[in-house]
């Protein structure tokens, strides 16, 4: 029942999108990007790290297309493949250090990371300053640019079932199994005591998640055909958590639940302006204090036998990294 | 080279005002990561609130300057026993929620600030004016002011923390809370006194610095990257490790700015970071 | 197979352990006994690697291993319990063995993200031994029975079979019998004593002197962190010291 429900979503992602307006293909557009984001940043919310400078990996490989796309005349295909190379290097090199840490160390080391890495593209005129770099252009294909919202959305979907289903498949691999293993300090010290490198599987997978954060924001850039130190802040790793922590972490599908209902309804709310950020701010507080799980654990809240798919109970995901 | 000197000397002497009104913010993000294990990420939002109760009460309702801090003091205290009572408590225990909780109610309070305050800088008039100098060094006299205030309020948080039945009580709890119960010490009680705490020095450094920078309802998202930078560097948890890591961050970042620019400043207090971590992860004081 | 030589442990001005040394043969199963405090569980951290030892060494197998990280010396056959009945909770017992095999396997991630046949036939064949390791306890019947809802008893066999599935050749085992009743603790040292030492050398951290006595070839016993007899368990209630150091703790405590 599950491979027909997906196949049949992907069918009216695909076939459905001529149909619609404009408008409603950058909803989109905005929608799918944000799904990979939210899901990359599932990966290491999984294992009990709690990032909050995401945005800073999805501004690197932003950063890095646009400069090769407009300084160096590089095609944004490549740009695509090198933003995401350039995020997880660093992700790879950080990663090293920062994943030592006790989560909330953790978490303020990559919150720091971000705020710097827009610091440093804020203050040097190579990367366009405080204005950013605009004139990014749109990938081409067979001569053609893909100028239209229709015409990039493919483009986007693409990179989207791509990135999902990678991530999807992991899950399912030794590796993802084992990435189960080290979700507080208790089961990493069980998981060491059985030969587990846990150190080399943690950074593999934060560098996994943060190459297609990579990836997405140089998409993301060659979309907005812009891109400057603001758009990339703390508030989308802000709203990234509150889209996989509503969803439920769970299961693999909840923050893409998440994704899906909140920048639905964010769209929606934006000609309000920062109202926008309230509602989600209420909602995450109601969702955290009522039902923890996430709204992916609703079902399995209402029926207390065994889901399809294990939901998380969780206080084992909160269970402290420390001490 | 004489001018240079002078620069760098003057850029410490401001980085270490500056380094005292950081160490307030972020002992109070101590104090509460110590008794209730949470970092309060709208800490940034209560030093925001403080500075705009200055500009409300004291430039538009025109309440003499003591009468504000006053205010401000017993609506940071009331505001952090609110939090405690209903968000934290509630959460107790679990890690991951509590910190959503507190990014959560951070946005909240941001989102409602900037409705209410709107987008328009503010600024509140100096109270001191002039400038004080030492042997060639100008400080202005509202830093100085402001720093000298700092000073006072740490020593009474180590009176009360390290002298005081109520500061030994916080103690045994961040060592150990389920023992610190055991021996009759109500917990809930002290976290709620420490989130007070913790709220009011926030809310007091910023209403301190109402008069040196222009406020907005952004204006709390640098000082927390700091605040969280310094606790890393000094050590989740100690005292003296975050008076040490905030005073040498705002040294590090004025001197940093007059050599390297402001931008690069930011960058040159990450890497101190990332360079303590390698070498002591807990921080310089903290517990491992 | 194991020696430590002249091992010390000081945690800030504490000396946890003072020059301790002592051999295990291959395929004995020897017990380290003493009161609380006597530093029995920062030994066994040391030899599992968990941090490394102030001073002194530990020989594993002919090479000095001291310093070493635990999964390192997972990786040389060294595996451990806990104290802690320290479990991957939310998963089956079946999975939580599955994660003690996996050591033996290589990762695959290319044959793994396409699920190719060979994959899957490998995963089969790791069920199958992981089985086969929940059936050597005796606890095959909870394969799919979620870690955090079983009893203790069951979940403390549970840790020894994901100890056991990285097929180790020694074995540390804390506090094995701590919260049993008297017959689970029973079972569970018969299988340690039979099956289990068949397959590797047992190190065992016990403060119960029935067990000792009953099911182990030899006693170490440290006090203060010094060893102060190693020997025969019928030797140790006979031996002075360790009855002084006993009934010293016992007037304390």
């Amino acid at each position: 029942m599950k491979r027909g429900l997906l196949t049949l979503v992907v069918a009216a992602l695909a076939l459905l999108p001529p149909l619609g307006a404009p408008y409603v293909l950058h909803v989109a557009i905005v929608v799918l990007v944000h799904v990979v984001y939210a899901q990359a940043l599932y990966i290491i919310m999984r294992m009990g790290y709690l990032s909050f400078g995401h945005a800073g990996y999805i501004a690197l490989g932003g950063y890095t297309s646009a400069l090769l796309a407009t300084k160096l005349a590089i095609s944004p295909w490549i740009g695509f493949v090198a933003g995401g190379i350039v995020a997880a290097l660093l992700a790879w090199a950080l990663g090293a250090v920062t994943l030592k840490l006790r989560g909330i160390y953790f978490s303020l080391s990559v919150f720091a990371f971000a705020e710097v890495v827009n610091a440093v593209f804020r203050a040097f005129e190579f990367f366009g300053g405080p204005a950013g770099i605009a004139a990014v252009p749109r990938p081409g294909l067979f001569g053609a640019r893909l100028n239209t919202h229709l015409q990039f959305y493919y483009v986007v979907l693409a990179v989207t079932l791509i990135s999902v289903v990678f991530l999807y498949r992991l899950q399912w691999t030794r590796f993802g199994f084992t990435l189960l293993s080290l979700r507080t300090s208790a089961t990493e010290a069980l998981a060491e005591s059985i030969g587990i490198n846990a150190a080399r599987h943690k950074t593999l997978a934060f560098v996994a998640s943060c190459f297609f954060c990579g990836v997405m924001g140089a998409v993301h850039v060659h979309y907005l055909r812009f891109v400057s130190p603001f758009v990339f802040t703390f508030f989308l790793s802000t709203d990234l958590m509150v889209y996989v922590m509503v969803g439920g972490l769970g299961s693999f599908w909840g923050p893409m639940l998440g994704t899906v209902l909140l920048t639905g309804l964010g769209e929606q709310l934006f000609a309000a302006g920062y109202y926008k950020s309230l509602v989600y701010a209420v909602v995450l507080l109601v969702v955290i204090l009522a039902l923890p799980g996430g709204l992916i654990s609703l079902p399995h809240v209402f029926r207390r036998g065994a889901a399809t798919e294990r939901a998380t109970p969780a206080a084992e995901v909160a269970a402290p990294r420390e001490r | 080279m004489d001018l240079y000197l002078h620069l760098v000397t003057q850029a410490l002497a401001i980085g270490l005002l500056t380094g005292i009104l950081y160490v307030l913010i972020a002992l109070g993000l101590t104090l509460i990561y110590g008794i209730l294990h949470i970092v309060n990420f709208a800490h940034g939002e209560i030093y925001m609130l403080g500075a705009m109760g200055v500009f409300y009460l004291y430039v538009v309702f025109k309440l003499p300057f003591v009468v504000t801090l006053l205010a401000i003091l017993l609506l940071s205290v009331l505001l952090g026993l609110v939090v405690e009572r209903t968000v934290f408590r509630s959460l107790r225990g679990q890690w991951l929620q509590l910190v959503v909780a507190s990014v959560g109610l951070s946005l909240i309070i941001q989102s409602l600030a900037w409705v209410a305050f709107g987008i328009q800088e503010k600024n509140v008039p100096s109270t001191f004016t002039g400038v004080v100098s030492f042997g060639g060094i100008r400080l202005p006299t509202e830093r100085l002011v402001a720093a000298t205030v700092g000073v006072v309020l740490v020593a009474i948080l180590y009176v009360l923390v390290y002298r005081t039945k109520v500061g030994l009580a916080m103690r045994a709890i961040e060592e150990d809370e389920e023992t610190a119960r055991m021996l009759g010490i109500n917990a809930d009680r002290v976290a709620a006194l420490a989130c007070a705490v913790g709220f009011a020095l926030a809310a007091l450094a910023g209403a301190f610095v109402a008069p040196i920078y222009s406020l907005n309802p952004g204006m709390g998202l640098e000082p927390i990257l700091m605040s969280f930078l310094i606790i890393i560097v000094g050590g989740l948890g100690s005292i003296t490790g975050t008076v040490l890591a905030g005073l040498l961050v705002g040294v590090i970042q004025s001197v940093g700015a007059v050599l390297f620019g402001a931008e690069a400043a930011y960058g040159l207090v990450f890497v101190v970071m990332i360079v303590v971590l390698v070498f002591r992860p807990s921080g310089l004081l903290g517990r491992a | 197979m194991l020696e430590l030589r002249k091992v010390t442990k000081q945690f800030g001005g504490l000396t946890a352990l003072q020059d301790v040394e002592f051999t295990v043969e291959t395929g004995e199963l020897v017990a380290l006994v003493g009161p609380n405090g006597a530093g029995k569980s920062t030994l066994f951290n040391i030899i599992a690697g968990a941090f490394p030892p102030t001073g002194g060494a530990v020989i594993f197998k002919g090479t000095d291993v001291t310093g070493y990280s635990s999964h390192g010396l997972a990786r040389l056959g060294v595996a451990r319990t806990f104290q802690q009945t320290t479990l991957f909770g939310e998963q089956t017992a079946l999975e939580n063995v599955l994660h003690g095999l996996h050591r033996h396997l290589p990762a695959r991630l290319v044959a793994g993200l396409l699920e190719l046949p060979s994959y899957r036939r490998e995963q089969r064949e790791v069920e199958r031994r992981a089985l086969g390791v929940l059936e050597l306890l005796g606890i095959a019947a909870y394969r799919d029975a979620i870690a955090a809802d079983l009893p203790l008893g069951i979940q403390k066999l549970l840790t020894v079979a994901i100890a056991l599935a990285t097929e180790p050749v020694l074995l540390l085992l804390d506090e094995p019998a701590a919260g049993l009743s008297h017959d689970e603790a029973t079972r569970m040292m018969n299988l340690v004593a039979s099956e289990i030492r068949q397959r590797c050398t047992v190190l065992l951290v016990e403060h119960n002197m029935r067990i000792v006595a009953g099911w182990c070839d030899r006693a170490v016993v440290l006090h203060f962190g010094q060893k102060i007899y190693d020997g025969t368990p019928d030797g140790l209630t006979r031996d002075q010291r360790v009855v002084d150091a006993y009934l010293g703790v016992a007037e304390i405590g």
